[in-house]
């Protein structure tokens, strides 16, 4: 509900006007980026429909979306274990959980590639049935699963958190199971916080490019694409493939915060 | 015995964080109407929930009807428990909430339809059907919770301060349907609550809990006009807590105690030179201008210092070598003219002045 706008004062105006800075530097960019583009459309539109331009897009939209998926399946029990359960070296966890957010992301790629590679504690028997990571798009998965991580178990277990507790007791003295309570009670009365860690999550995972380098140079996601494309092509046309990138992600976000508000409405203590 | 009692705590101690509970020993017996009071942060909701399952005893065992229950999850107890915040599940309908119990415990569609709509109609709220809690008054939600939790049929009802966000008239009404589902369903009830005046017109027996320790436990009459300690006495709401010593022991006949140079009669039985607790609530104590009628009660003479209004009665403080609290209603007040400042006589039996042990 927007609020009652009452004349700004002195302190809200010198705020803002701080505040703008900030808002201003990606403006300019975008308004450089996008007169620029506008002023050679053939070329845009030339880009645009490369095959390795728009398969590039996909796989990175897809394969963040598959990271997604499995973040939910693994981070669900993981944040509600933290949200609900006080135990011994939950610190540690914590900050386990957490620590990829703080990583330089190359450190982040190492700590994948060490793993996952052909060697690699998990990557070696992996690869002798068939599932390679080097080089290949589940290393790309797994990359994008641990940078990302953070951003989805946290968001979602705020969610159960918000869950009063007194609510899942009542639905187990009704007679139902931990789960049966867990499923009924805490899960719908989360959408909204899943939903929303699930978004930033995917976003994390698009944007990532020194952990997923390192493990997979190929196939090529965006992030690598445009790199490749500035150093061996030059500005005009690596910048052409990040405007189409950024109008892509605008929309597709746009969309999703639309799809946000008409979730877990009828709760409003979120 | 195990037979007749519901509950039965045994030496119960649990601690969560920075609270805890303490060798909480007391019986509940099948079909009572029990309350448990005492002030805020005493740990009263943590007993019921410890009776619901929802914490284990780090010592000491729960038995429910006769069974130690220390391992039995609380979906399998047959006990509900209604939280102060009625913790009503937002996302679903005032139907879908009271039938939550029955489907998760996969009871057929027909006799959900049939439970819920029986329990609805019984408990007034069949209009709020399609409602969601949230749009709903406190009053409204309360029904809806109680609802949600007698329809599964539990032999026991767990309340958590059920009263304390209501206004005086739905409190009315609430109390009365509370009442009348105890008698009809003759199932147990445990009440929390720190309201003295819930309790009186509620409950058979009751329990005063106050930082974690249960301190008397018995029948009202017992609680309220014998309290074991000054804690109790304090809080079932004794105006007149003084501390006193015994001066002398009459035999079978009570003792004369000291209160701050005055000798009151007590017909309390106390050692010589036992230091005590001396309890005389404010009702048996009658202010009077005259000295008849006197036989073998307290009588003293007094100045009245204070006047204040109490509720739908009057507090009169009356100083008489120590202050004491009498209270009056309207009338008598009016009849008698009372204002501050006037001397008075003030009497109350011996047998009106109960005594317990002080430490120091």
């Amino acid at each position: 509900m927007l609020k009652k706008s009452n004349l700004p004062d002195s302190c809200i105006i010198s705020f803002s006007l701080i505040g703008a800075l900030i808002v201003s530097l990606t403006l300019i960019s975008l308004l450089y980026l996008g007169i620029a583009q506008a002023g050679d459309i053939p070329n845009l539109i030339a880009v645009a429909s490369e095959t390795k331009v728009i398969d590039s897009i996909l796989l990175t939209m897809f394969a963040g979306l598959n990271a997604v998926i499995l973040l939910m399946l693994a981070g669900i029990p993981l944040a509600y274990v933290l949200a609900r359960v006080d135990f011994r070296g939950k610190g540690i966890v914590e900050s386990l959980v957490d620590l990829p957010v703080m990583l330089p992301h190359t450190v982040a790629g190492i700590l994948v590639y060490i793993l996952f590679m052909r060697r690699g504690i998990i990557g070696g028997p992996l690869g002798e049935v068939g599932i390679v990571f080097e080089d290949a798009y589940p290393g790309i998965v797994m990359a994008m699963l641990f940078v990302a991580s953070p951003y989805f178990i946290n968001t979602v277990r705020e969610g159960f958190e918000k869950v009063p507790v007194h609510m899942e007791n009542v639905a187990r003295t009704l007679g139902a199971t931990r789960f049966t309570a867990f499923r009924r009670v805490v899960l719908p009365l989360s959408t909204r916080h899943i939903l929303n860690g699930c978004i930033l999550a995917w976003g994390r995972a698009i944007g990532e490019f020194a952990a997923v380098i390192m493990i997979a140079y190929y196939p090529m996601i965006i992030s690598t694409l445009i790199y490749y494309k500035f150093t061996t092509s030059g500005l005009k046309e690596s910048s052409t493939v990040a405007f189409i990138v950024i109008v892509v992600c605008l929309a597709v976000f746009a969309g999703l915060r639309h799809v946000m508000k008409y979730v877990g409405k009828y709760d409003d203590r979120v | 015995m195990w037979g007749s009692m519901t509950i039965e705590f045994d030496c119960v101690s649990l601690s969560l964080g920075d609270f805890s509970l303490k060798n909480l020993t007391f019986e509940i017996s099948k079909g009572e109407y029990y309350f448990i009071l005492g002030p805020s942060g005493a740990g009263k909701t943590v007993i019921l929930e410890a009776i619901a399952g929802l914490h284990r005893p780090d010592s000491g065992r729960i038995f429910i009807r006769g069974t130690d229950v220390s391992r039995v999850a609380p979906e399998k107890r047959r006990i509900s428990l209604v939280y102060q915040d009625y913790s009503l599940f937002p996302h679903m309908t005032v139907y879908d909430n009271i039938a939550f119990g029955l489907c998760v415990q996969k009871t057929q569609k027909n006799e959900i339809h049939t439970a819920v709509s029986e329990m609805m109609e019984r408990l007034g709220i069949s209009h709020l059907k399609d409602r969601y809690p949230l749009t709903m008054s406190g009053g409204e939600q309360q029904r809806v919770a109680l609802a949600r939790s007698l329809v599964v049929k539990p032999e026991i009802l767990l309340l958590d301060e059920p009263l304390s966000a209501m206004d005086p008239v739905t409190r009315e009404k609430f109390m009365s349907d509370l009442r009348s589902l105890h008698e009809d369903l003759g199932i147990t009830i445990v009440q929390v609550t720190h309201s003295r005046d819930e309790a009186w017109s509620l409950a058979g027996r009751v329990a005063v809990v106050s930082n974690g320790k249960l301190e008397q436990e018995g029948t009202l009459e017992e609680v309220f006009r014998k309290p074991e300690n000054c804690i109790v006495g304090k809080f079932v709401g004794i105006e007149n807590v003084l501390d006193g010593i015994v001066v002398k022991n009459l035999e079978d006949n009570g003792c004369i105690i000291d209160i701050n140079g005055v000798k009151i009669h007590s017909s309390c039985d106390f050692e010589n030179g036992e230091k005590i607790y001396a309890y005389l609530r404010g009702v048996d104590i009658v202010l009077s201008y005259d000295m008849s009628g006197s036989n073998g009660g307290n009588f003293f003479r007094g100045r009245v210092l204070s006047i204040t209004p109490h509720n739908s009665f009057y507090r009169v403080y009356v100083d008489c070598g120590f202050s004491l609290c009498s209270l009056m209603t309207e009338r008598e007040v009016d009849a008698m003219k009372i204002e501050a400042g006037q001397n008075v006589c003030v009497f109350f039996e011996k047998s009106a002045v109960h005594l317990t042990g002080r430490e120091s």
